[in-house]
């Protein structure tokens, strides 16, 4: 039986879609058999990022409604054959789906998958709803932002009132410059107020943007220290033990001489 | 003329009788017998204490009201005393105790909600009594209560004590970094310069004085 885990935050643009996309071929690398769906109905993005946006015949309104069957709205993804991905319709709302429905579509998708990935629409209301319905887990995301923090807080105590307990932290965004002058809130400020555990960090990283844009999840390029990151985080989903990631190796060659030669680092 | 007469009064210990000074002894002894007479049914069963101001009874007179009482109200009189008479500010502090005590209205006693959670954002938790958060209580989270507020964690949300208009409410918090506290009327907010939150513990109790709020290492 495969595991639901619905990826969500509250607040929008810290990164749900892009986390989803990346543990989703995570998972795949590993030989995992995932299915991605995007409950973002009116503002589907996840096809964008995937870079199978043109690929997109039947959705996940469609599949609800019954004018498709479900394996035929589902997409294969271009690089990896155990992933797919439900896209959302665009020319709908949210109010389309019910959360009886998800849970029938979640409860099918368990049968074929080893993982299903729900990636949420930002805000508190019937999207939410939806996207939560027929989750398992949930990992939410937060930026180091008073305000994203804020938002991560109200939607863990929704989640905790639904029976999904034990949400995991990620946190995304990171600028370790900033939080070494003290002008970002640091993962232990975050975690401190939060309360919950963190399943990783991923640090700020421009190739992330070039990534999106073209299409191919950051997991998948070696180079980038983000996509360590996700690698990292879709071990721990899959229940191994990683350690967290270092994210000071963008440090400049004199200060890891002088760290080589046992200087505190300014 | 009824009004001018004997009145009886209810306090916190049982009874007063009122006498007016300028009574005679028979006519006293005549209408505490008719208007006990008359409210039996009220007094039946009871146990109270009897106290009296006005008139100055003879001990001997004292004891012959006492029997009337017994006799007529079916109550069980318990004592039969002149009341007694207090410097001022003792007798006012004590009435207020005893009010407090015969009431129970203390605002250290009456219901109390435990929450044995994270009190998170969009949280509001209204309760007509005490509050006691075993966790933390979040921005964006609000604690209404008509009592005192206890938070045996951090408390970065809104908390109100005394809802109703209880100024002897307290917050207590072992780390009081509030958006906005409120006792009774009273409203407080953090200043704007940030303080540091230095991973201490310093449990701190805010309470009301004089319309302010004030808030002490506890």
């Amino acid at each position: 039986m495969g595991e639901v885990i619905v990826i969500t935050s509250g607040k929008g643009g810290v990164g749900k879609t892009t986390t989803t996309a990346n543990i989703g071929t995570g998972l795949a690398v590993h030989g995992k058999k995932v299915v991605l769906i995007d409950t973002d109905i009116g503002l589907r993005n996840l096809d964008v990022v995937m870079g199978l946006e043109n690929r997109i015949v039947y959705d996940l309104v469609d599949v609800v409604e019954g004018t498709c069957r479900l394996k035929q709205a589902l997409i294969k993804d271009k690089r990896f054959d155990g992933l797919y991905l439900l896209p959302a319709a665009q020319t709908r709302d949210k109010n389309s789906v019910s959360p009886e429905q998800m849970m029938w579509l979640c409860d099918e998708l368990r049968k074929e998958f080893d993982y299903i990935l729900i990636d949420c629409p930002a805000g508190i209301e019937q999207g939410f709803k939806n996207a939560i319905a027929g989750a398992d887990r949930a990992i939410v995301i937060t930026t180091p932002e008073v305000s994203a923090v804020r938002d991560a807080d109200r939607i863990i105590g929704l989640l905790e009132s639904q029976e999904i307990r034990n949400p995991r932290l990620l946190i995304n965004r990171v600028r370790p410059d900033m939080v070494k002058r003290g002008d970002m809130m640091s993962m232990e400020d975050i975690v401190d107020i939060l309360a919950i555990k963190m399943i990783g960090v991923v640090p700020d990283d421009e190739n992330i943007i070039i990534s999106t844009n073209r299409g191919e999840p950051a997991v998948i390029d070696n180079k980038s220290l983000a996509g360590q990151a996700y690698r990292n985080i879709t071990k721990r989903v899959m229940g191994e033990d990683v350690p967290l990631l270092d994210l000071n190796v963008s440090d400049g060659f004199l200060s890891k001489m002088k760290k080589l030669f046992g200087f505190k680092s300014a | 003329m009824e009004t001018k007469g004997i009145v009886f009064k209810g306090n916190a210990e049982g009874l007063v009788i009122v006498i007016p000074e300028d009574y005679a002894y028979e006519d006293i002894l005549q209408e505490i017998d008719n208007k006990v007479s008359k409210a039996s049914r009220f007094f039946k069963g009871a146990k109270i204490k009897v106290t009296y101001r006005g008139y100055q009874l003879t001990p001997s007179q004292e004891q012959e009201v006492k029997k009337v009482l017994d006799e007529k109200s079916g109550a069980i009189i318990e004592s039969f005393t002149r009341e007694e008479v207090k410097t001022p500010t003792f007798q006012e502090n004590n009435r207020v105790k005893t009010i407090r005590n015969f009431f129970s209205t203390s605002s250290d006693e009456g219901n109390c909600k435990f929450i044995r959670n994270t009190v998170r954002n969009g949280t509001r938790i209204d309760f007509n009594g005490h509050v006691v958060v075993l966790g933390d209580v979040n921005p964006g989270a609000e604690i209404i209560a008509t009592g005192n507020v206890v938070v045996l964690g951090t408390l970065r949300g809104m908390v109100h004590a005394g809802a109703r208009g209880d100024k002897d409410a307290f917050i207590y918090a072992l780390k009081l970094l509030p958006t906005q506290i409120r006792i009774a009327e009273a409203i407080a907010r953090m200043p704007e310069e940030d303080i540091a939150d230095d991973g201490l513990v310093r449990p701190e109790m805010a309470t009301a004085k004089d319309g302010r709020i004030i808030v002490e290492q506890f």
